[in-house]
């Protein structure tokens, strides 16, 4: 019965999940976090899917930017859901980057994943200091490759980041311009 | 009381056959021919077969000739007549799993390999997995999803690259009912004594898998392998007096370290990153006891204690770190280690030095720009 209970539960999950369109100008994100789009993007809303707000451009198939806006110390950066099982992944305000970097890898190889840090650097963020990386995902369920780009500042004490990948070939090329600008225009408020 | 009846009889004679085996008095069967296209059966190969195909073309896939044909004869050796039907492939997955499919494709993942100790470990792993091959369990178990509808869960127990819903520590690997986990284990430490290993360690295996997950953080019980399946201290007892039977046989440990070697710096980094602290705390803690490869295991150690950094976490990465170096042929990632404990203390010397070596050991390294920022404000 348990297979039968998980498709239950996936079919009630996807008739929650809900798209809306986000549209380009100024948008302010949780309490904090403003940023300024130059065009339109979907944001997929899932009951219970954790902390970020996902927007699409293609479908979450596809692509998937993460935004994380005003994540406290303490708290996951991803939907509770082992049960106790596994170890969940939480955001501490004295990491730095290299350990938020390791955060964010081990959140999107929980699936059985591959991540690989192509590069690290300090870069301004939301008018602070933060940091910008790029990686590589082999995604497990169907061995798509994956190129991203991330963002990222603590300010008092909180997390703020843009996480964005899509596959190498076609995607990624396509829409990294557009998460480039989100992140430049990015302002966080003090 | 009749079912219960039933069932410890039906127990007690899975034991008793399962003791004629590992006693030599069983049997392996001929080699399989392919079945009909169209049976049952036969529609399953296929499927494997297409999986196999893309498993071979997989990024996952692991593939160094030498590795690759040290492990294949190793199931050779277990596998005897049915050595030219089993196929090997190594996985790039930090869990511990290894499966077979019925059409004669095996997988190792690289967790398996990262946490036994010897050949003979890795044997008694293989030969399980062959025990169920021999006795066509797939074949049973699939008769038996299909009944429960069940199939996608039935696929998930050979490790298909496409088809894993949940991965876990132990992700395929006790799918199949206790009778068969019993029958395969016996299979198991008879072919390893066949084959001439020392079947004591097929008992270890489970030992040193229950140290790691004693630690997770629901005490290992969510896990098959401590709930539903022969409880891992019967399972343990029942392979160590399977192997008391007839003692003796090799371990091989100095081979098999010489062959995994050139991977253990990036199977200890990919532990490393799965985040689940105490395991690898465990893991490591248990391998340093034992490993000459001393230096790799005190940094990876280091670099779980430093991201944990949950009470004196940072004084003992610190000395993990320090005793890595004092042991010759600590990895670059040492020196950036100790940087970010000397930076975050304070101590701007010693913090440039460790970013210094490692920046002049590392040139290439994707955090490079990163770490040299930390070098200009230090010299500030």
């Amino acid at each position: 019965m348990k297979p039968m209970r998980i498709a239950f539960l996936a079919a009630l999950l996807a008739s929650c999940a809900s798209v809306s369109k986000i549209e380009s100008g100024a948008q302010n994100i949780g309490e904090r976090m403003q940023v300024t789009l130059e065009g339109a993007w979907n944001h997929v809303s899932v009951p219970g899917m954790g902390p970020a707000q996902v927007w699409t451009m293609e479908g979450l198939p596809v692509d998937q930017l993460l935004v994380y806006a005003g994540i406290k110390n303490d708290e996951l950066v991803h939907a509770p859901q082992s049960g106790g099982a596994r170890k969940d992944f939480a955001f501490r305000s004295g990491m730095q980057p290299d350990e938020i970097v390791a955060m964010f890898e081990g959140t999107l190889t929980r699936d059985g994943s591959q991540f690989r840090l192509l590069k690290l650097e300090p870069a301004a963020f939301g008018g602070e200091k933060g940091f910008r990386f790029e990686y590589s995902i082999v995604r497990r369920r169907d061995n798509a490759v994956l190129s991203g780009v991330g963002f990222g500042a603590v300010s008092k004490g909180e997390l703020f980041a843009l996480l964005y990948h899509a596959p190498r070939l076609a995607f990624f090329p396509r829409h990294q311009p557009r998460v480039e600008q989100i992140a430049r225009s990015a302002k966080l408020k003090t | 009381m009749k079912r219960r009846a039933f069932l410890a009889a039906g127990c007690a004679g899975c034991a008793a056959i399962g003791l004629a085996r590992a006693q030599g008095t069983w049997e392996m069967p001929a080699r399989f021919a392919r079945p009909e296209a169209a049976s049952e059966e036969g529609g399953l190969w296929s499927l494997m077969d297409r999986e196999e195909t893309k498993l071979r073309r997989s990024p996952f896939a692991l593939r160094d000739a030498k590795l690759k044909a040290y492990v294949q004869d190793v199931a050779c050796r277990l596998a005897g007549a049915h050595c030219a039907d089993v196929r090997v492939h190594l996985v790039r997955t930090p869990l511990f799993n290894a499966s077979m499919a019925p059409n004669g494709m095996m997988q190792v993942w690289t967790g398996l390999m990262l946490r036994v100790d010897n050949e003979a470990q890795l044997a008694a792993v293989l030969g399980h997995e062959i025990g169920h091959y021999l006795q066509r369990h797939s074949v049973e178990r699939l008769r038996d999803a299909k009944s429960r509808s069940a199939f996608g869960q039935f696929i998930g127990m050979f490790g298909l690259v496409g088809a894993i819903g949940q991965v876990g520590m132990l992700a395929g690997m006790f799918a199949y009912g206790r009778e068969h986990e019993r029958e395969a284990d016996a299979i198991g430490v008879a072919l390893m004594r066949k084959a001439g290993y020392d079947a004591a360690e097929a008992s270890r295996v489970w030992q040193n898998l229950r140290l790691e997950q004693k630690e997770r953080p629901d005490g290992g019980y969510a896990n098959p392998l401590f709930a539903t399946h022969p409880p891992a201290e019967e399972r343990m007892q029942a392979l160590a007096e399977l192997a008391q039977a007839a003692p003796g046989g090799v371990a091989n440990e100095t081979a098999w370290r010489e062959h995994v070697k050139p991977y253990l710096h990036d199977w200890l980094a990919e532990e490393v990153k799965r985040g689940q602290h105490e395991e690898s705390i465990a893991l490591f803690t248990r391998q340093l006891a034992r490993s000459p490869e001393a230096a790799e295991y005190l940094w990876a150690r280091g670099e779980v204690l430093r991201l944990r950094a949950v009470g004196g976490d940072l004084d003992l990465a610190l000395a993990d770190y320090l005793n890595a170096v004092s042991a010759g042929g600590a990895p670059a990632e040492t020196h950036r280690g100790l940087g970010f404990i000397y930076r975050a203390r304070g101590n701007a010397a010693e913090a440039k030095a460790s970013f210094q070596r490692y920046l002049e050991a590392a040139p290439q390294a994707p955090d490079f720009a990163m770490i040299k920022s930390y070098l200009e404000e230090l010299r500030t």
